[in-house]
């Protein structure tokens, strides 16, 4: 019987390690700490929002993250400080500019693809320049995303890793930006949790003694 | 004071004498294995979706322009509102895994068998209570996975004879998934649960009507029997303690594996996803569906599939009372049936290719095979067992079980 239970989980397991990176995803930490999410903001906002909306993050949002009233007031210009953060160039334009697609809104795109940020992450930095000499992205290759952090063009070392450390911080953002209570649900969770498991010994052990009176 | 209030509702109301009779001196068998744990878990989780969805509701909008954002809101904005949308979404995950390792234990155990058959039934009733009141919630959010597997499913009713076209316009209240769908959708699935908790007492009614079977799997004589007051409050407890720690867990740290990521972007009725898949609990009846090439055959199977169940009395022929305790062949059929609704829930996940086809197929056959076989294997392991000789506590149980048939046949000819 317990054989028989170990097998069954051994070939779930294997069925969820032989799923884990079949799209070639450059599986990298993304960094989860305030700084990284801050800096992340600056670049999501300076590089993205020309052509990205983020329409479920309000500029009191990034106010709350931590961001300075200074930059908010540039970033937001004369939009109300609740405005949704919405993309600089209006949707015909953008469609027009990238073959009648809209640029998608990034508020949930690190929940909203297979691999998560990881996949962001690998998207962002996926870009090449083929023999052809067209720019292609082996992630998603009918993007039509232009190489915007210019990785595929960039050979200097000391630039690339700084292209990449800035790929991680917007990372770290977008995922913020994806599920704002995350940090608060763990910490939570492990409240939760440690309460739950000493009630469940406390009752484990009335089980026993209750049921030590039967014979 | 309180003594006092207390007598007088009892004048008025049998508060007493009922939760005397049906909660703390019911009589339960006292070799009960944690198994039996699981009927009272699945009241639990039917609780825990009733309260978070109430409150979800009070946020939710049913409209296809601001289904999607209104989730986004309470995600954000309401106060703990992700709390309460993930315990709703997880919930429902967890309220299959109660129910499932619920029917295993019936199936395991026999519990099915006479003089339960209305207890499995009222079950079954249940599991497909539950199965639409799951399927119409995951309309709602109104993501990519929640429009298009909404669009597949209303499409099988096409394969109504005669009138399929008919039908499908009908459920969906238009000609396609639209906001008429979504807000049939949302009354129908707030309502249901409150079916669903009716169903559930009249399968608790059946219950105390023949009392639970036990994991021998024959009616054990009354001595053995002890009051569900201590021994099973505080067991169920302690169940449920355990419970509440795996699923916090999935709750706290894991919420988003149970969540589609297409389902994280907004219902587009122009562009279908790559994989359309239903949440895993649909998983292996998705894969039954999708392994006959006909829409009528697939949707026949898929409904065979799911009310097949019904007919365990009747397909079970031994006359060796119980489960699988005392028969090996049972006992067998019953995990080969377990791991090939797995592979039936890894088929239903994968998209269709030739091997999964394949390998589809044939879980298929041997998921109705199981049952369909059960009626030929079940007598010729009686057979089996009785020319080897059954141990002698078996024997005296079958006898007093012929004895207690007998008795019941004679009250009903009284009647």
């Amino acid at each position: 019987m317990k054989q028989r239970l170990i097998l069954t989980l051994l070939f779930l397991t294997f069925c969820g390690v032989a799923n884990a990176n079949e799209a070639g995803l450059d599986l990298e930490k993304i960094p989860a700490d305030s700084v990284s999410i801050l800096n992340g903001a600056e670049h999501v906002v300076n590089n993205c929002v020309s052509c990205h909306s983020l329409k479920y993050i309000k500029y009191t949002d990034m106010l709350a993250l931590g961001v300075g009233q200074a930059t908010v007031d540039a970033w937001r210009g004369s939009n109300p400080v609740n405005a949704k953060i919405l993309a600089q160039m209006p949707a015909e334009a953008a469609a027009a500019a990238f073959g009648g697609i809209v640029p998608p809104d990034l508020s949930l795109m690190a929940v909203a693809r297979e691999g998560g940020v990881h996949y962001l992450y690998s998207y962002l930095l996926g870009y090449s320049v083929d023999a052809k000499g067209d720019t292609v992205n082996r992630i998603y290759p009918a993007t039509r995303m232009p190489d915007i952090l210019a990785i595929s063009t960039t050979s200097d070392v000391k630039l690339r890793e700084e292209i990449i450390t800035k790929t991680k911080e917007i990372s770290a953002f977008l995922n913020w930006a994806a599920d704002p209570h995350a940090e608060h649900r763990k910490q939570l969770g492990i409240y939760v949790i440690v309460y739950l498991l000493l009630l469940t010994v406390l009752l484990y052990f009335w089980k026993v003694q209750i049921w030590r009176k039967l014979h | 004071m309180y003594k006092r209030t207390l007598a007088w509702i009892d004048q008025r109301f049998p508060l007493t004498s009922f939760v005397k009779h049906s909660v703390a001196d019911y009589p339960t068998p006292r070799n009960l294995s944690y198994w039996w744990n699981f009927g009272s878990l699945a009241g639990i989780a039917l609780v825990l979706q009733i309260v978070t969805g109430i409150f979800l509701a009070m946020h939710y909008k049913a409209d296809v322009g601001m289904a999607f954002d209104s989730i986004q809101h309470i995600m954000r904005d309401v106060n703990y509102g992700w709390l309460l949308r993930f315990i709703h979404s997880t919930g429902a995950s967890a309220f299959f895994a109660v129910i499932y390792i619920h029917m295993a234990r019936t199936l395991y155990y026999g519990s099915y068998r006479a003089p339960r058959e209305l207890m499995w039934w009222t079950g079954q009733g249940l599991l497909l209570l539950l199965m639409a009141t799951a399927f119409m919630g995951y309309l709602l959010p109104w993501g990519q996975m929640s429009y298009w597997g909404a669009a597949v499913i209303t499409n099988l009713f096409r394969a109504t004879p005669f009138v399929g076209d008919y039908v499908v316009i009908w459920l969906r209240g238009d000609f396609q998934v639209g906001d008429a769908t979504l807000t049939r959708f949302y009354a129908l699935h707030y309502l249901f649960p409150f079916i669903i908790v009716g169903a559930v007492m009249v399968h608790l009614v059946a219950l105390h009507t023949v009392k639970s079977s036990n994991p021998s799997g024959i009616n054990l004589a009354a001595k053995d029997n002890i009051p569900f007051h201590p021994y099973f409050t505080i067991k169920d407890l302690f169940g449920l303690g355990v419970y509440l720690i795996v699923f916090s867990v999935f709750v706290f740290f894991l919420p988003d594996t149970l969540i589609e990521s297409a389902n994280n972007i907004p219902a587009n009725p122009l562009q279908t996803p790559a994989h359309i898949v239903p949440e895993w609990y649909f998983l292996p009846f998705y894969a039954i569906l999708r392994s006959v090439p006909d829409l009528a055959g697939g949707v026949v199977a898929m409904g065979l599939s799911v009310l097949i169940f019904a007919a365990m009395p009747f397909l079970d022929r031994s006359k060796i009372p119980g489960g699988s305790r005392y028969r090996p062949a049972y006992r067998m059929m019953f995990f080969l049936f377990i791991i090939n609704i797995f592979v039936l829930g890894y088929v239903g996940a994968k998209p269709v290719t030739q091997g999964t086809a394949l390998l589809g197929q044939f879980a298929s056959i041997v998921y109705f095979s199981v049952f369909l076989l059960l009626p030929w294997i079940s007598t010729r392991e009686e057979k089996y067992l009785r020319e080897r000789g059954l141990p002698p506590e078996l024997e005296t149980l079958i006898k007093d079980e012929e004895a207690k048939k007998s008795e019941r046949r004679q009250n009903n000819r009284r009647h």
